[in-house]
């Protein structure tokens, strides 16, 4: 996990906001090194994360989560990560485990009757992005509502994001879909002025949904740059290199 | 005419609030389930988009007694052997028993948050047959509706919002805490009023209408931004009247008017003339090889 990330989102691996639902997405970048972040942040917080890979392999996640200090094949083992790998057929098999009172749990897996395999067969044979919000409102209402469980996810846009008019299918309206029903987005994206060297992108936050205090829409702007032990972030214009 | 609004929607009026991903509609419909309980009408919610609890958060200090909350957010596909309300359960029927369900002798308000749900999984025309029955039948008194114009083709909007007595677009404003409202209004003998007002919801869910911002008025501010150039200048770029009359009469050199052009065309006494004599040789064409210029 990235600790300048973390004091971003005001979250560490003993406190943070239950019941969320976060979108990452990024637009001609790859904010994958996001989902690094949360995957080791929760388990660190030893959470019992559910993975559904669909891009890449397990052993790319455990090869890079080595690198930022977390052991991938050491929580699969401990029955703390369930991960299910979109590339290849195999299902893990759920191990009932104990009602771990202080955990964010995904309870659901534990169910056999609820059955995480029907959700999983759901999503691989999604293809409309009608079939992917239906999947994720139940995400959000299984796990985030009932449980107080957090939801992660990822979604890619192509192109320049306009309106495509006639395509229902089109990234753009998943994308549109998917951050009315999220309370926290990051949105990914390189730099308007083009590639740089020591500044890989920027980051938009956004914090929809806050209760109690003001519920109006709060958006924050960072710079990122990734290095071999994870990434920094800083206000626009604050690069090491810049200053 | 966003207060207007507030103080209730016509009998038989649906409201339409039209919102996108970069503004939320819901705080506001949450003002108008704020308003509605407070004039003690009964508000029936179907909450397809967000738990009870979440929604009831967001109503804090409203009497909530009159809400009756219809669970459509956590199996709206019946998915599971008791699913509480599910999307092919909005009809005429379904809802009116719904409705009447809670015995109350007026009318109820009935507020659907989202169409945007809906209209993923029902066809367009058949919701629009639903709330224009729902209208026109008599177990609810108005209906307010929360729509994500983003999610759904322009023709879809265009439907709905058709359909809808009142549609209210929301759009963030340059302040994070205030928003602008783009008001339009169908009232009963067919006349539409459109309006666009800046407004910030209060903590106890009232709305503030900070200023109206019609598109006249920003006209006006624009040019009065607009700075002078010919001021504070050391020399002087003004023109007086007769200055400006004697400009104005001036004749310019390369523009033809018809005194000039008879005055070149055809040379006045005194002014030279061209005799030309050709020879044997030259190809001497009598035709005016300008005749068809159009000066």
């Amino acid at each position: 996990m990235y600790t300048e990330l973390n004091s971003i989102l005001n979250t560490t691996p003993d406190s943070f906001t239950q019941g969320e639902f976060v979108l990452l997405s990024d637009r001609q970048s790859d904010a994958s090194f996001l989902i690094h972040h949360f995957l080791s942040l929760y388990l660190r917080a030893r959470c019992k994360v559910c993975f559904v890979g669909l891009v890449q392999s397990f052993n790319h996640y455990s090869a890079i989560s080595q690198r930022l200090g977390v052991s991938l094949t050491q929580a699969k083992e401990k029955g703390q990560l369930v991960f299910l790998e979109g590339q290849k057929e195999s299902l893990s098999v759920l191990i009932p485990q104990e009602n771990d009172t202080g955990s964010q749990a995904m309870d659901f897996l534990r169910d056999p009757s609820v059955g995480l395999k029907s959700l999983y067969e759901f999503v691989r044979s999604a293809v409309s992005s009608n079939a992917v919000l239906d999947f994720s409102h139940y995400c959000r209402a299984i796990v985030c509502s009932q449980l107080q469980g957090n939801v992660v996810m990822l979604v890619r846009c192509d192109g320049e994001g306009e309106e495509d008019e006639g395509d229902d299918e089109g990234s753009e309206r998943l994308m549109k879909g998917l951050t009315h029903q999220c309370s926290l987005t990051l949105h990914v994206q390189g730099l308007p002025t083009g590639y740089c060297r020591d500044i890989h992108g920027q980051v938009e936050v956004c914090w929809r949904r806050r209760r109690g205090d003001g519920q109006y829409t709060q958006k924050k702007l960072f710079q990122y740059k990734v290095h071999d032990k994870g990434a920094s972030f800083f206000a626009p214009g604050t690069s090491s290199a810049v200053l | 005419m966003l207060p207007e609004l507030l103080q209730g929607v016509d009998t038989g009026g649906l409201l339409v609030i039209q919102d996108s991903a970069s503004y939320s509609g819901r705080h506001l419909l949450q003002s108008f389930i704020n308003a509605a309980l407070n004039r003690e009408e009964a508000v029936h919610v179907l909450g397809f988009e967000v738990s009870e609890e979440e929604l009831k958060d967001g109503l804090r200090g409203s009497p909530v007694q009159r809400l009756h909350f219809h669970n459509a957010y956590t199996d709206p596909l019946g998915w599971t052997d008791h699913p509480a309300f599910t999307v092919h359960q909005f009809c005429l029927g379904e809802l009116t028993r719904l409705v009447k369900q809670t015995s109350h002798s007026k009318p109820a308000i009935l507020v659907i948050d989202s169409l945007s749900w809906i209209l993923r999984h029902v066809s367009t025309p058949d919701v629009c047959r639903t709330l224009q029955q729902l209208r026109k039948g008599g177990a609810v008194r108005s209906i307010i509706g929360l729509l994500h114009a983003d999610m759904h083709q322009r023709g879809t909007v265009g439907s709905v919002c058709h359909s809808a007595t009142s549609v209210i677009t929301v759009e963030p404003a340059m302040r994070g805490d205030e928003a602008v409202a783009k008001i339009t209004k169908r009232s009963k003998s067919g006349k539409v009023i459109q309006d666009e007002e800046i407004f910030r919801i209060k903590d106890d869910l009232t709305v503030l209408v900070q200023s109206k911002s019609s598109k006249g008025a920003k006209k006006a501010d624009s040019e009065e931004q607009e700075t002078d150039p010919t001021a504070n200048l050391t020399f002087n770029l003004r023109l007086s009247d007769t200055e400006r009359e004697a400009k104005q009469k001036l004749a310019l050199p390369f523009v033809f008017s018809k005194a000039k052009k008879t005055a070149l065309l055809h040379s006045g006494p005194g002014s030279g003339r061209i005799h030309y004599e050709p020879d044997a040789n030259d190809d001497y064409d009598q035709e005016d090889p300008d005749d068809d210029l159009d000066v």
